[in-house]
């Protein structure tokens, strides 16, 4: 999809004001998304299995940041506390000042398993109406947002399908269309490309940078790619294992807009990724 | 290729006509009390099937089959959940529900003749008591399979507890809940006899039954024909249903299947 | 309390309010004689236990549903590898059994008391009807789901057919074959007592129906009761049993997490 036809679609209106610019950082006084000490460990006593000990980050409004991190590090846990999922055991998760204590209302998730976070007995377009049911929205304004978020994942001609008549990645762009549908402020993606093709891989990629630029919507992306976390982020919060701990905060000073080859092939590019790379492989 | 297919339609539609010409004429000159000829079974279906006691007997029987399999898929379906989503409910019943399920479903049919008579009311209590089991039983299975990643879904997207269980948990579980309204159908049609042959003057069973203890055979062997072919047609239908409510489900199977 | 124990504490709670219930309203007489109390019943049941007619009634109940089912296994198992190796008896067979397979043994009764009366026999035939069909049918899929790689191989070491049958076909049936025996299992009792209560056939099932024409209610209740556990006893132990046999299929193997 061409950078024209991607201008047609239209941001959201509430965040229009801030849309002027939409790929520089805005920088506020309060982050948005606020992390905290928080800590989070299965189990009481003795017994108790922890899983992430004193996490602090933040995430500015409008701001993509990934986490990376080896796998296992409790990624997953950390995302389920911030979707209000599951309750920290210590420390908080905040958005705009207010503590998360049950799924809010202007997070979406993108979970890593396509095939296991889309109803099979829905078709793509039902798929994404589902969520909004509630809102009450009236029926030309589910349809707008129907069609505008199966547009902006190139999917506008597979919604009268099931999920699972299609491919892993446009099942996965069905999952990004249902967030870009619920119009949230924040998204959160686990893992969102981990079970995809490379040419998939990058075309989701762009897709999550077009999300940003079209929608000015906060992104947390978790990733265990170092190469796909220095492409889409302005910051890389790098993890340390067992239990998780924030080993350092990356800035990311790639000029923008991004581009999978020449991006790619920065000195700064590759500079960056050999910062993460060395700090996730030296022994704690 | 095609060869070989033309043989397989014709060996498959070619036996049971095969097996019914057999059964016609070494049955022509029978003498056998106990196996007269078909052709006087089929006269007798049509005398007796068709129309003289369709309406006070079929009917009747076919009625109390679907009110007795339609109230215990209802409550089945509505125990189930409470079943599966209130862990207090389901630890109190669960040993409760086991033990009945044990009960063969016709013994049952006894104890609501001494409880409620003969009448309509028992024939429909014992069906849907029966039937009532399985439904149940693979609606709390299929509920508390419902994966949790789907749930964690439903709950990001703040779904209310009324969808979550209508949009999501309900759906999910629906292969299931088929599964089990299938063995509830097949035990709703057993009991449906059973409560007829059980000391009663109406419906199909009650009428074979009869005409075996008065040694009318043909009439007897016409009942069992009708019964064979209701519970033939029964299963279809639902089948066919089946088929319908579930082609999302059968899809993706054969999707996962293939990939 | 501690976790674990709800649960249990719990079921011990919904036995004793159900009982609570029955006791409740029997003592109400909401059905006059024809709901005896879950005391006298119990208390019917206990000197029951000492009679040697419900005894040997018990013990042909199971005598006949595990005779008829060993039948019907052997059988099954024979006409079920034999259709599954062969396309055309596959075909020939497929009408008459898709017919009869949602036919249940209740039907024929009236023929099968007819030309043999009540007898063990009648019980034997209705339920090897009831359960050899479910049987032939899963060995059927079984069969069919060989892994052709598998026939190959064993072909290409120069086993006959019959050795390929028997060590490779057979093996690779057998988790059908042991689903298609836990559900047939419950399922024998079942008819047997069907075929005692309608058909008077030896058993439990005739002593519910002499106990029902009797108006015998304690006792009743207390036969019921009995079938309950023994129903619960066959599932139970099927369960275990396949388990046992196919320790390991790899549908039974212990899932790592």
């Amino acid at each position: 999809m061409s950078i024209r036809q991607l201008a047609t679609l239209s941001p959201r209106p509430r965040k229009s004001s801030m849309a002027q610019q939409p790929e520089t950082r805005i920088s506020t006084t309060t982050p948005r998304l606020d992390v905290a000490h928080l800590a989070k460990s299965y189990g009481s006593g003795e017994k108790a299995h922890k899983v992430i000990e004193d996490l602090t980050f933040t995430v500015d409004a409008g701001e993509i940041v990934c986490i990376v991190g080896p796998s296992g590090v409790g990624k997953t846990t950390l995302l389920k506390c911030l979707a209000g999922l599951h309750p920290a055991s210590s420390g908080r998760a905040s958005i705009d000042g207010r503590a998360i204590s049950g799924p809010p209302a202007e997070m979406a998730l993108v979970f890593q398993d396509y095939n296991r976070s889309l109803m099979p007995w829905l078709t793509v377009r039902k798929n994404l109406i589902l969520p909004l049911r509630h809102l009450r929205l009236p029926a030309s304004e589910l349809k707008e947002r129907c069609d505008s978020a199966l547009a902006a994942v190139g999917l506008s001609h597979a919604g009268n399908q099931y999920p699972w008549q299609l491919s892993g990645g446009m099942q996965q762009r069905v999952a990004i269309a249902r967030a870009l549908a619920y119009r949230p402020e924040i998204l959160i993606m686990d893992e969102p490309f981990a079970s995809v093709d490379a040419q998939t891989r990058f075309d989701l990629e762009d897709l999550c940078l077009k999300i940003r630029r079209d929608f000015n919507m906060t992104i947390l992306v978790v990733t265990h790619d170092i190469d796909e976390a220095v492409y889409l982020a302005d910051r890389v919060v790098v993890l340390g294992s067992r239990p998780a701990r924030v080993l350092k905060v990356v800035d990311v000073d790639l000029p923008v807009p991004r581009e999978q080859i020449t991006t790619r092939s920065l000195p700064e590019f590759a500079r960056q990724r050999t910062e993460v790379l060395s700090l996730i492989k030296r022994p704690a | 290729m095609m060869n070989v297919k033309m043989r397989n339609w014709l060996i498959g539609a070619g036996t049971p006509v095969l097996l019914l010409t057999a059964w016609w004429l070494s049955s022509e000159n029978s003498t056998d009390p106990f196996f007269p000829p078909l052709r006087t079974i089929l006269v007798r279906f049509q005398e007796l099937w068709l129309f003289e006691h369709f309406q006070s007997d079929v009917l009747v029987s076919l009625g109390n089959l679907f009110l007795g399999f339609a109230i215990a898929a209802a409550a089945g379906v509505g125990i189930g959940c409470a079943t599966a989503l209130v862990p207090t409910v389901r630890w109190m019943v669960d040993p409760l529900i086991h033990f009945l399920r044990g009960i063969p479903p016709v013994a049952l049919v006894p104890i609501f003749i001494s409880l409620i008579g003969f009448g309509t009311e028992m024939r429909v209590a014992s069906i849907a008591l029966a039937a009532l089991f399985p439904t149940m039983i693979a609606t709390v299975d299929g509920i508390r399979s419902v994966s949790n990643d789907l749930m964690d879904v439903a709950r990001v997207y703040r779904l209310s507890r009324r969808e979550r269980l209508l949009n999501v948990l309900l759906p999910a579980a629906t292969p299931q809940i088929f599964s089990g309204l299938q063995v509830s159908l097949q035990v709703a049609f057993i009991v449906m006899i059973a409560s007829e042959m059980l000391g009663s003057s109406q419906g199909i069973g009650a009428m074979t039954l009869l005409a075996q203890q008065s040694f009318m055979t043909a009439d007897m062997w016409a009942g069992i024909l009708l019964l064979g072919v209701i519970g033939f047609l029964v299963n279809v239908l639902f089948g066919l249903l089946k088929h319908r409510v579930l082609s999302w489900y059968i899809g993706s199977r054969r999707m996962a299947r293939a990939a | 309390m501690k976790p674990s124990i709800r649960p249990l504490a719990f079921s011990v709670l919904g036995i004793v309010t159900a009982l609570v219930i029955w006791q409740v309203l029997a003592e109400a007489r909401v059905a006059g004689n024809a709901l005896p109390s879950a005391t006298t019943v119990f208390a019917n049941l206990a000197s029951t236990l000492g009679l040697g007619s419900f005894w040997s009634s018990l013990a042909s109940t199971i005598g006949i549903a595990l005779l008829a089912l060993a039948l019907s296994a052997v059988a099954g198992i024979v006409i079920g590898l034999l259709v599954g190796s062969f396309e055309s008896v596959r075909y020939a067979t497929l009408a008459v059994l898709e017919f009869l397979k949602p036919v249940p043994p209740i039907v024929i009764l009236p023929l099968a008391v007819l030309v043999l009366g009540p007898t063990v026999e009648m019980s034997l035939f209705l339920v090897v009807f009831g359960c050899l069909l479910p049987i032939v049918m899963q060995t059927v899929d079984g069969v069919q789901s060989t892994d052709p790689v598998a026939r190959d191989t064993a072909r290409s070491y120069g086993m006959g057919e019959g050795e390929i049958l028997a060590r490779v076909v057979l093996p690779s049936a057998m988790p059908y074959i042991g689903t298609a025996l836990r559900v047939a299992a419950p399922a024998a009792l079942v008819v047997t007592v069907v075929a005692g209560l309608l058909g008077g056939g030896p058993g439990l099932g005739q002593s519910i129906y002499q106990a029902q024409a009797a108006g015998d209610y304690a006792g009743l209740y207390g036969l019921v009761i009995v079938l309950g556990l023994l129903g619960l006893l066959f599932q139970g132990a099927t369960r275990v049993a396949e388990r046992r046999v196919l320790h390991w299929h790899e549908s039974y193997r212990e899932v790592v997490p």
